[in-house]
């Protein structure tokens, strides 16, 4: 892990975005390093989900700068973003029901054979590795043939997830990754996140398992109604401290008055 | 592709759940295109059987030749129907290139730049259409409802509702009554383009995204697609499928008539639909489309050999659909898991 402060994988820096009268994001910054995991939380609504999509190029901020690697990047489309190798796996799991496994595995950036010029799909290659990637990630599909359709929550879950890890990213945002998934699924989901942050891939973290964020991540970036409200070193913090951050000033101080209550009965 | 480890099994589920796949299987994966194909020939039989004249190579050629247009155009409706889409001014856009072509004849344009600008005034007019449907997000409904009527009303003002006719010695006419190898024309083209059709659909990306689009068009342009530029580009392909149709129907019948093609887009729509594409999109095939456009097209011919009135084949038409589909819904459901 790099503790050197200097160099950021990713820097962004005033992220607003506005839908209508909702300010969903106000003057977001979120820093990260290389092979760092970062959780991210918040209550709904919070902006979370909202702040890892301008990363991935699914939405575009109002105002604000992205760095990454210290390069100023602009992205239009999630075809830029993936250019510069930021994966996501998001919380809708972006699958194309009627597409089979390995065409949604390779949605985007099919192996291609051409013929005269013109594109064709090469079906052969594409299949072939996706089997090796889905045997590589311990995901059980028995044909890659299948329509995503036909899998359970959990395989079309592990098949995202696949997805967005499996073509050498530089950044990972994973939003929700293990809310369709078993107990052994969501182990293995945690071991693939310790994996690939060990070989120095940057992980975003979005989950509402907090006890998650304890077994891997590095920090915990707190938000609240589209701001940053507290950022916390793993080993500084404690699961109560980050529901109290995460509920916000309301709860703090509702609970904080009880206990003065208390402390005034006697 | 860097993943190393193997951590654990993500999405687990114990193995040999999938048995290998028989022949029921595989009837119930393609269930809408079995059960077309089941129509197809039940309906060739009993024309066979009732008729004399169903069954001979001459009559089979006549149908495939006059179901030339229907054909071309529904392997075209096929991408814009999975793509979610829908292209209600195809039956406009063949009169108005059935027109024009006749005029442009007419005024001593050579027959081959007469072909060209035909192709790319469809191309011009599906590309108008589909900038509105794919970059300003009007419903392809009525974007394309529009169309019919605009288009329509183009070919009638060009012509004053007169029919335009082709001198029948120019070379244009061999495009609609030429046979080449003992095939006719029409029909070599309509093979030519559903050729073209089933390979973009199956086997290049094109077709995979267009599939995408109609299941989930969000994921698809997350996966770094293009996709409004895709959407634009099947209103591109109907509107030049069009244009075909109303070249060869106007070579064939020698004239272009503005009232060509009244109700052709809902055959199209119709063959498409008979086929197994849903109307709501991610699912569609070539091969259903051309079986559903060959059933529509032998209904008509064989209640004319059966002297049996030609007003019952919008009946058995309409009726066919609806079992079809109903069947396609009941016989061969569960094939997938509802969600």
């Amino acid at each position: 892990m790099m503790s050197d402060g200097e160099t950021y994988r990713v820097r962004m820096t005033g992220i607003s975005k506005r839908y209508g009268p909702i300010q969903t994001l106000d003057d977001v910054s979120l820093n990260l390093k290389p092979g760092e995991v970062l959780g991210l939380v918040g209550d709904n609504g919070a902006g979370k989900s909202t702040l890892s999509k301008v990363l991935s190029g699914a939405v575009i901020p109002d105002s604000g700068t992205i760095e990454i690697d210290g390069k100023g990047v602009s992205f239009s489309s999630p075809a830029d973003a993936r250019a510069a190798r930021v994966e996501m796996v998001y919380q809708d799991l972006s699958l194309c029901d009627t597409v089979d496994v390995a065409g949604n595995l390779f949605l985007g950036r099919e192996p291609r054979s051409h013929v005269l010029g013109i594109p064709f799909l090469d079906n052969k290659r594409m299949h072939d590795e996706t089997r090796e990637m889905l045997d590589r990630l311990g995901i059980v599909i028995a044909d890659t043939r299948l329509k995503v359709e036909n899998l359970s929550g959990g395989q079309r879950q592990s098949i995202a997830i696949g997805r967005a890890a499996s073509f050498d990213p530089s950044v990972l945002i994973m939003d929700e990754p293990t809310a369709a998934l078993a107990v052994a699924e969501v182990e293995a989901v945690l071991d693939l996140i310790r994996a690939v942050s060990a070989r120095g891939v940057s992980v975003i973290l979005i989950t509402h398992r907090l006890q998650d964020l304890f077994l891997v991540c590095d920090r915990i970036q707190v938000m609240y109604e589209g701001r940053n409200v507290a950022e916390r070193k793993i080993g500084d913090t404690s699961i109560e401290e980050v529901v109290n951050l995460i509920v916000g000033r309301k709860f703090v101080a509702r609970s904080a008055r009880a206990s003065r209550d208390e402390a005034a009965q006697p | 592709m860097n993943v190393t480890s193997s951590p654990g099994n993500i999405g687990a589920s114990p193995p040999k759940r999938a048995h290998n796949s028989t022949w029921k299987d595989v009837a119930i994966a393609n269930g809408s295109v079995v059960s077309i194909a089941l129509f197809f020939i039940v309906v060739c039989v009993v024309f066979s059987l009732i008729t004399n004249s169903f069954l001979t190579t001459p009559n089979l050629l006549n149908i495939v030749r006059q179901s030339a247009p229907l054909l071309i155009v529904a392997a075209a409706m096929t991408f814009v129907i999975t793509a979610g889409g829908i292209d209600l001014s195809v039956g406009s856009v063949l009169a108005l290139t059935a027109t024009l072509s006749a005029v442009l004849l007419q005024a001593g344009l050579p027959w081959p730049l007469v072909v060209i600008a035909m192709l790319a005034l469809g191309a011009a007019v599906g590309a108008l259409q589909g900038f509105f449907i794919a970059y300003e997000r009007i419903p392809a409904f009525i974007v394309t409802l529009a169309g019919l009527s605009v288009i329509r009303g183009v070919a009638l003002l060009i012509t004053g509702g007169y029919s335009i006719p082709v001198e029948p010695t120019s070379f244009f006419v061999n495009i609609g009554r030429a046979w080449f190898l003992g095939v006719p024309v029409p029909a070599l083209l309509a093979l030519v383009v559903l050729i073209i059709a089933y390979l973009a659909f199956n086997q290049t990306p094109f077709g995979r995204y267009v599939t995408g689009i109609g299941a989930n068009a969000e994921a698809v342009r997350r996966a770094g697609v293009d996709t409004r530029f895709m959407m634009l580009f099947v209103y591109i392909l109907s509107g030049m499928a069009s244009a075909v149709a109303g070249i060869i129907l106007a070579a064939r019948l020698g004239s272009g008539s503005s009232n060509a093609g009244q109700g052709f887009e809902l055959d199209v729509i119709a063959a498409v639909v008979l086929g197994g594409t849903s109307l709501f999109g991610g699912r569609g095939t070539i091969i259903g489309t051309v079986l559903g456009a060959l059933t529509v097209a032998v209904i008509g011919n064989g209640l004319i050999l059966a002297h049996m009135s030609p007003f019952l084949t919008p009946i058995v038409t309409g009726t066919i659909i609806l079992v079809a589909i109903w069947l396609n819904f009941r016989l061969f459901k569960g094939a997938t898991r509802s969600r």
